[in-house]
């Protein structure tokens, strides 16, 4: 006789299908978009809410509990997905405490971890046990989600046992059992061993960036090459080689560090930030070659089209990234954008003397500026220069490779962009005033008056040299004047001011700005003054080399060139003093810290030290 | 045409109202699309000259834009964006325009053209490959990019970026202003730096001038207000105006740039573009206008206030508003308020005129030009599009009219003031034309105000009169004033009717209006007629009546006549209260709705001013038979006494069971119905004092009243045709000549009735001190007849005495006798009354004995004197 099905059996058919509609829209998931696959988990998460709700419309019993801790924890998983954290813990506090209710225990507390120790304590060895250890498996999620640290540390020993009794015990053992009584257990949306895997490994990880960061980086390092050998996906794996590199880096063990990197790397080779961290180690190093190596590397790897999450058994609904948010962790696996690194790499390039391939990648860089695929959608803040700064370097390197004309093409855009914006006068304020100077100059729309002049003026500067690097000393005279025009522009505000002192070590903007101008002023009065000794006129040589160095003291090419002027002049014992003088100047300000187009041009004429001394020689034996 | 626009009407198509999100999209070859914010957009082809196609979208559209090479047009409804391929579209429409010639043809945009399920996207904008969307989000504004695909056939348009500004909360003065209409959306430009253009002229894509969303601004504005930055990254910039006045601009193109604050306009941007274009093709001023007529005018100054450089100038100020769209060409700056289209000249040329007139600065004339905005004399235009120069110089506009008509606007091609002292004739005439036109809409308007303030006059002189009366009335209420001296009172009178064999009682009211105003319409005269006591209806509701006529004209010393049926036969239960009361209704002067809209806070519409409250008793309902009227009764209304014998022995065979167990055998043995009977006694002294002044004026009458039974005569007339308390019994046919001071009648309810008045002598039999003394005794075998009729009989003997003078209280002797006899009965029927309560358990038992007390206290009542 047809008996109609009581009404768990109906529940019990309900969540199967829903649990199977989920997987199978799973399984086509990969193909379709993520908004598709958002709503279709909305879907889910309310059909199984709506059941849960209607099962926990009566009094919770022996008989049916089981289908409700299961449907709890489908429901669970769908809102945990969602990122519905709130919702989530709700449901599984209801849970536990109805639980209690069927075992006859009372708890009144509030307290989620005594609530949980009861729960799991009177479930004992009933056949609850498993089911309320799946919903453990999924407070622990949302306490990882959450960043809760503590509390899992606080279950420590259940969470354990939960691991042994999830992945061993029932899993397997249970099996055979179950096998019986198998048609009769409701189905779950997420396999518990599964999801057990995925907790154990990521918690390892989010513990070890936290450690990381504050600072026990040994303790972290034994947590993370724990959790390296857990089974889980490859990209999982290779964070966790990652964060034990970056322990070892903070542990001043660099070769160590990058062999982590290394096999980071060999276990999942998008684990882009491994490749990051290992070039600031070879930059930590000074190893140039490597550096450049790998940056021209991470490069290519970041424009690389973004790959799909590979699928790896099947998409589970609960994503390792939404596992592992914390703020220690992203900042560790940040990366910075394409654009910034291959500025670097030419750079870089340029400044270890590789300048032909460096003025390729600033050429790449300002194409990849002007594309129309480039848009305003770095939200992080560029680390890139200034844009009239980036054309003044990729000029300078394009004159470092010789190609003066493709030089002066990059000088008159940014020549052509900023000089009618420059005022007539510009205070500078000294750098002690600091703070207050801000408000100096600052145009419509924020921009800075005086960088706008210090940007026209290396153009000109930079010019200048392209023409001396032609041997056009007129025109070189020319452009240096002109830089120097401008730079006069700019009143010095502070009446204490020792200009004998550049603030090389100053930090503050302002500082930095009078540090270029005064180098400007060094450079091109210094410059001005080679071109007019090229020119046989010797007279305003030598006035515009001892002006140059009134500027900038510290710059040898004018002491030296001083010299010369001087020499040629038949003053050959002055000439002698200040070539010894600017021998014994030891100072010399590291280049690295200067931008580009602020270094000595490597072109034009030079003057050979050891001819120098020979000469003196000469002098002082007649 | 020369000085003076020709509105040119091309379409007329299915729409009315103010929009705000009518735009007009050209470029499409001859094809002019139109949206008007529902879900349809028109295509209107120049050529044809007609709407070829009606596109429908499935939400109403907010925004529409086309890509550069007019293939595709992108829609922004409601619920997301779409993308139509028009070419596609349009050429399949012509191939189907061969047989449907006439009608538009209507092409529904299916859902699959969705390409961004965004909702409520305020703007949108293409800048290459890019599509932007502006949309506002919970307390942010968001600016969404998109990749639009190479190839037409893929719809996958990826998101890859967005920016958000905060909402701003500050102008709400501006939200509260544009309550009227929708709120406008946002508007979206592109702006060029100019070297762009000139670097890539080669590209057909890039001229664009024409494009109403693109625009090339002169490269030192474009560096002066988006930076150098943008300028060397050859970036384009969008420029946003929101709703809250601010007007944000973001470089596309330059990495790690944001969404900034250019300017705020403190209203509504309604219009951004760039005009006064230079021969290289490069806009000089950047304009924004503002819902309510703020403009401004961003350029170059390049003689800057600091060291020579150049800095960029803003000038705000404002025009007559309100500005509902915009549109600019080269030189000039068109916007329309609704009510006229004017232009405002922004060329430097105009500027340095007028500055040379005037000896002004070159700053100061911009905001001079602001100031003078020429009027075109085009009116209701709502939206506007492409300005074309022809060759002539002539500028030519496409307008949309609030009437949703599609109109081509010619403008002159000298400004209208040029040349002003020497007009040719023809102008002259034109022009005076144009004035009569003008002055005859003026009166046409004038003359709707004027029946406007005529309506408004009227009703305020109606409400003063309500007023007035409503003063009246109340004051009456206060003074109380006898109801003779009421200005505005009201009387009734009762008359028996006999209509298709039924006799019925109506109740005619007279409403007297005698004060000096006019009751006119909205007043209502309500009459509530409800019984006094209840328990005579079955359900113990009450079972008043209600009765309302509305008057139209009562002018003063008028009196309105009102006739209403209060009870048929047999079925009323007297006395009943009459409550008039006169009503001032302002729906019924004003209309419904109005009042709902003027007097949103009145509880009620209706003012009520209670004017008097009468009893209507059985004396009034009676139905007196003179001795001949009996027997014609009888006679020719055979049915009608079956029904009254009927009715009689029904109600008198109740009585009689009930009387069985006090009187015992000798009641029931009778068979003639039982009599029951109360009286009143009234010293005929009083009775003579009361009825003389009313007959002072007959002489012979007081000799008359003497005669003891002419005063019974006159009581009994009195008593059945005294008009008390303003209800009178009407005359029944034939003034009844009461010959005998008994009259038999029927009541209201059937029953027949004896009333006697006699002059008895009440006293000790062997006392000789005997008191002349006047019985008013009634007999019926109802006993509802007698009770009714003793309450009537002693109200009218109550007022007789009322109105009776001081005097007759002269009492010479107060019967101790009489007294004696009283106190005797009195203490009996206590006893009685006591023992009913106390020993008799049935009710029935207890309610008979009850009646036979009462019959006592009625048939042995105490003498007033």
């Amino acid at each position: 006789m047809y008996q109609p099905p009581s009404l768990p059996e109906k529940w019990s058919q309900e969540n199967n299908e829903l649990v199977n509609k989920c997987k199978q829209q799973e399984a086509a998931g990969g193909a379709v978009s993520r908004d598709h696959r958002q709503s279709s988990l909305r879907w889910c998460s309310s059909e199984f809410h709506k059941l849960l709700r209607k099962i926990q419309g009566i009094p919770p019993h022996v008989d049916h509990s089981q289908l409700e801790l299961a449907v709890v924890y489908n429901t669970c998983v769908c809102f945990t997905a969602q990122s519905q954290f709130s919702e989530a813990e709700l449901l599984l506090k209801e849970a536990t405490e109805r639980v209690l209710q069927v075992t006859g225990n009372n708890a009144d507390t509030s307290d989620p971890l005594v609530l949980w120790r009861a729960g799991l304590k009177s479930a004992g060895n009933t056949a609850l046990h498993p089911h309320v250890l799946y919903l453990l498996c999924l407070q622990w999620a949302l306490w990882l989600a959450k960043c809760q640290l503590e509390n899992i540390g606080e279950l420590q020993e259940q969470m354990s046992s939960l691991c042994e009794i999830v992945c061993d015990g029932v899993g397997d053992g249970s099996l055979s059992e179950a096998k019986g009584r198998l048609s009769k257990s409701p189905l779950l949306v997420m396999e518990p061993k599964r999801l057990t895997e995925l907790l154990q490994i990521c918690t390892s990880i989010a513990q070890g960036a936290e450690k990381l960061n504050e600072g026990r980086s040994s303790e972290a390092l034994s947590v993370l090459q724990a959790a390296s050998a857990l089974p889980a996906t490859r990209a999982l794996v290779a964070y966790t080689h990652l964060l034990s590199g970056s322990c070892l880096a903070h542990m001043n063990r660099p070769q160590m560090a990058l062999q982590c990197y290394k096999r980071a790397l060999e276990t999942d080779s998008r684990c882009v930030c491994a490749l990051y961290r290992s070039m600031l180690i070879y930059r930590q190093l000074g190893n140039t070659q490597a550096e450049i190596q790998a940056l021209r590397l991470l490069h290519s790897t970041l424009m690389l089209p973004p790959a799909t999450e590979p699928v790896l058994g099947g998409i589970q609904p609960l994503s390792p990234s939404l596992l592992l948010s914390s703020q220690s962790l992203s900042r560790l696996l940040s990366v910075p954008s394409a654009l910034s690194v291959l500025y670097s790499l030419a750079l870089k390039c340029v400044l270890s003397g590789r300048v032909t391939e460096g003025v390729e990648h600033y050429l790449d860089l300002l194409a990849a500026l002007h594309s129309e695929d480039q848009h305003a959608v770095d939200a992080e803040v560029s680390v890139l220069p200034r844009m009239p700064e980036l054309y003044l370097e990729a000029g300078t390197a394009l004159l470092f490779t010789r190609r003066p004309a493709d030089c002066m093409a990059f000088c008159n855009e940014v020549i052509s962009t900023t000089l009618e914006l420059v005022p007539e006068k510009v205070v500078l304020e000294e750098p002690e005033e600091g703070i207050g100077g801000d408000a100096r100059g600052l145009s419509v729309e924020g921009e800075d008056k005086v960088a706008m002049l210090l940007w026209a003026a290396a153009a000109y500067l930079v010019q200048g040299h392209c023409h001396a690097h032609l041997k056009d000393w007129k025109q070189a005279v020319t452009h240096y004047t002109r830089c120097i025009n401008l730079l006069v522009k700019v009143h010095l505000k502070n009446r204490d001011f020792q200009p004998q002192i550049p603030a090389a070590d100053v930090n503050v903007k302002h500082g930095k700005d009078l540090c270029t101008l005064q180098r400007m002023k060094g450079l091109s009065l210094a410059w001005r003054g080679i071109s007019f000794t090229q020119m046989d006129q010797l007279r305003e040589a030598l006035r515009d080399l001892q002006l140059s160095l009134q500027a900038f003291p510290d710059y040898t090419g004018a002491g030296l060139w001083c010299g010369e002027v001087l020499w040629r002049l038949g003053r050959k014992h002055e000439a002698a003093a200040c070539w010894e003088k600017t021998w014994s100047l030891t100072t010399q300000t590291s280049v690295e810290k200067l931008p580009l187009y602020l270094q000595d041009p490597q072109s034009g004429p030079l003057l050979d030290s050891v001819e120098l001394r020979f000469r003196i020689q000469e002098l002082g034996l007649t | 045409m020369e000085g003076r626009c020709a509105v040119e009407t091309w379409a007329q198509f299915g729409f009315s109202g103010r929009s705000y999100k009518v735009k007009i999209l050209c470029g499409f070859g001859t094809d002019v699309l139109i949206c008007t914010g529902t879900e349809e957009i028109y295509v209107f082809s120049k050529r044809e000259r007609k709407i070829t196609t009606v596109l429908l979208l499935p939400a109403a559209v907010n925004d529409l834009v086309g890509n550069q090479d007019k293939q595709l047009i992108y829609v922004a409804c409601r619920s997301g964006v779409y993308r139509v391929n028009l070419q596609f579209l349009l050429h399949r429409d012509q191939s189907s325009q061969a047989d449907a010639s006439s009608s538009p043809a209507e092409l529904k945009i299916s859902q699959e053209c969705l390409v961004v399920g965004a909702d409520e996207v305020s703007s949108l904008l293409l800048v290459g490959s890019v599509l932007l969307t502006l949309c506002q989000r919970d307390a942010s504004w968001l600016l969404t990019l998109y990749k639009t695909p190479k190839q037409t056939a893929s719809t996958s348009h990826k998101e890859f970026g967005s920016f958000h500004l905060p909402v701003a909360s500050a102008v709400d003065c501006g939200a509260a202003e544009s309550n009227r209409g929708p709120r406008k959306g946002s508007v979206l430009i592109c702006i060029h730096s100019g070297d762009v253009q000139a670097s890539s002229s080669s590209n057909a894509s890039a001229e664009s001038t024409v494009a109403q969303d693109h625009f090339h601004l002169e490269p030192l504005l474009f560096k002066l207000l988006f930076g150098v930055e943008a300028a060397l990254a050859k970036s384009p910039v969008i420029l946003c105006g929101l709703p809250d006045g601010r007007l944000c601009f973001l470089p596309l193109r330059l990495p790690g740039s944001r969404l900034r604050v250019l300017h705020s306009l403190e209203q509504p941007v309604c219009f951004v573009g760039a005009s006064v274009v230079t021969e290289t093709g490069h806009a000089q001023c950047l304009v924004a206008a503002g819902e309510q007529g703020r403009v401004a005018l961003i350029k170059t100054d390049k003689a800057g206030s600091e060291g020579g450089s150049a800095v960029a100038a803003f000038t705000e100020g404002c025009v007559p508003g309100p500005v509902w769209c915009g549109c600019m060409d080269k030189s000039c700056f068109y916007y329309s308020t609704g009510a006229d289209l004017l232009r405002l000249d922004l060329s430097e040329g105009s500027f340095a005129r007028e500055s040379k007139e005037r000896g002004e600065e070159t700053s100061g004339t911009t905001a001079a030009a602001l100031q003078s905005p020429s009027s075109l004399n085009v009116c209701r235009v709502i939206a506007l599009a492409e300005p074309a120069c022809s060759t002539a110089g002539d500028v030519q506009l496409l307008g949309v009219s609030a009437r949703g008509q599609l109109q081509r606007i010619c403008l002159p091609a000298g400004r209208v003031d040029e040349g002003s002292s020497k007009l040719p004739s023809t102008q002259v005439s034109r022009s005076v034309r144009d004035l009569l036109s003008a002055i005859g809409d003026v009166c046409e308007r004038a003359s709707v105000l004027k029946t406007v303030i005529k309506s408004k006059n009227q009703f305020l002189r109606l409400l003063n009169h309500a007023v007035s009366v409503s003063f009246l009335l109340m004051a009456d209420t206060t003074t109380d004033l006898p109801i003779k001296e009421k200005p505005i009172r009201c009387h009734f009178e009762t008359s028996w009717s006999r209509l298709l064999q039924k006799d019925s009682l109506s109740l005619v009211c007279f409403l007297h209006n005698s004060s000096p105003f006019v009751l006119e319409r909205g007043w209502t005269l309500s009459i509530t007629v409800s019984p006094l006591s209840y328990s005579s209806s079955p359900a113990g509701e009450s079972s008043s009546t209600n009765f309302s006529f509305p008057f139209h004209d009562l002018r003063p010393g008028q009196t309105f006549e009102a006739s209403l049926p209060i009870a048929a036969a047999g079925d009323a239960s007297f006395p009943m209260t009459v409550s008039c009361s006169l009503i001032f209704s302002l729906s019924s002067l004003l209309g419904e709705e109005e009042v709902a809209a003027s007097f949103a806070g009145l509880q009620s519409s209706c003012i009520s001013l209670p004017l008097s409250t009468l009893t209507v008793d059985w004396l009034h309902a009676l139905q007196l038979n003179s001795p001949t009227a009996t027997h014609k009764m009888a006679t020719v209304q055979p049915s009608s006494a079956a029904a009254d014998s009927i009715q009689t022995f029904l109600s008198s065979r109740q009585l009689r069971c009930g009387g069985r167990t006090n009187r015992g055998g000798e009641s029931a043995a009778k068979p003639e119905p039982e009599k029951y009977s109360a009286s009143v006694w009234v010293s005929s002294e009083i009775v003579r004092d009361t009825l003389k002044p009313k007959k002072s004026s007959n002489l012979d009458a007081k000799e008359s009243i003497r005669d003891p039974e002419d005063l019974c005569l006159s009581l009994l007339e009195r008593l059945l045709s005294e008009d008390t308390e303003g209800v009178k019994m009407g005359c029944q046919g034939d003034k009844i000549a009461l010959s005998t001071s008994v009259a038999h009648a029927r009541g209201p309810n059937g029953a027949a009735m004896k009333l006697t008045v006699k002059e008895i002598n009440v006293g000790e039999e062997e006392s000789t001190d005997k008191e002349a003394t006047i019985e008013v005794q009634i007999e019926s075998s109802s006993l509802a007849a007698v009770c009714g009729l003793h309450h009537a009989v002693l109200r009218r003997i109550q007022t007789l005495l009322q109105s009776a003078t001081e005097k007759a209280a002269s009492t010479k002797n107060v019967q101790i006798l009489g007294l004696r006899r009283a106190l005797q009965r009195a203490e009996i029927q206590q006893s009685q009354i006591s023992g009913a309560f106390g020993e008799v358990v049935s009710t029935v038992q207890r309610d008979r004995l009850l009646l036979s007390v009462y019959q006592e206290l009625r048939r042995n009542p105490l003498l007033i004197v």
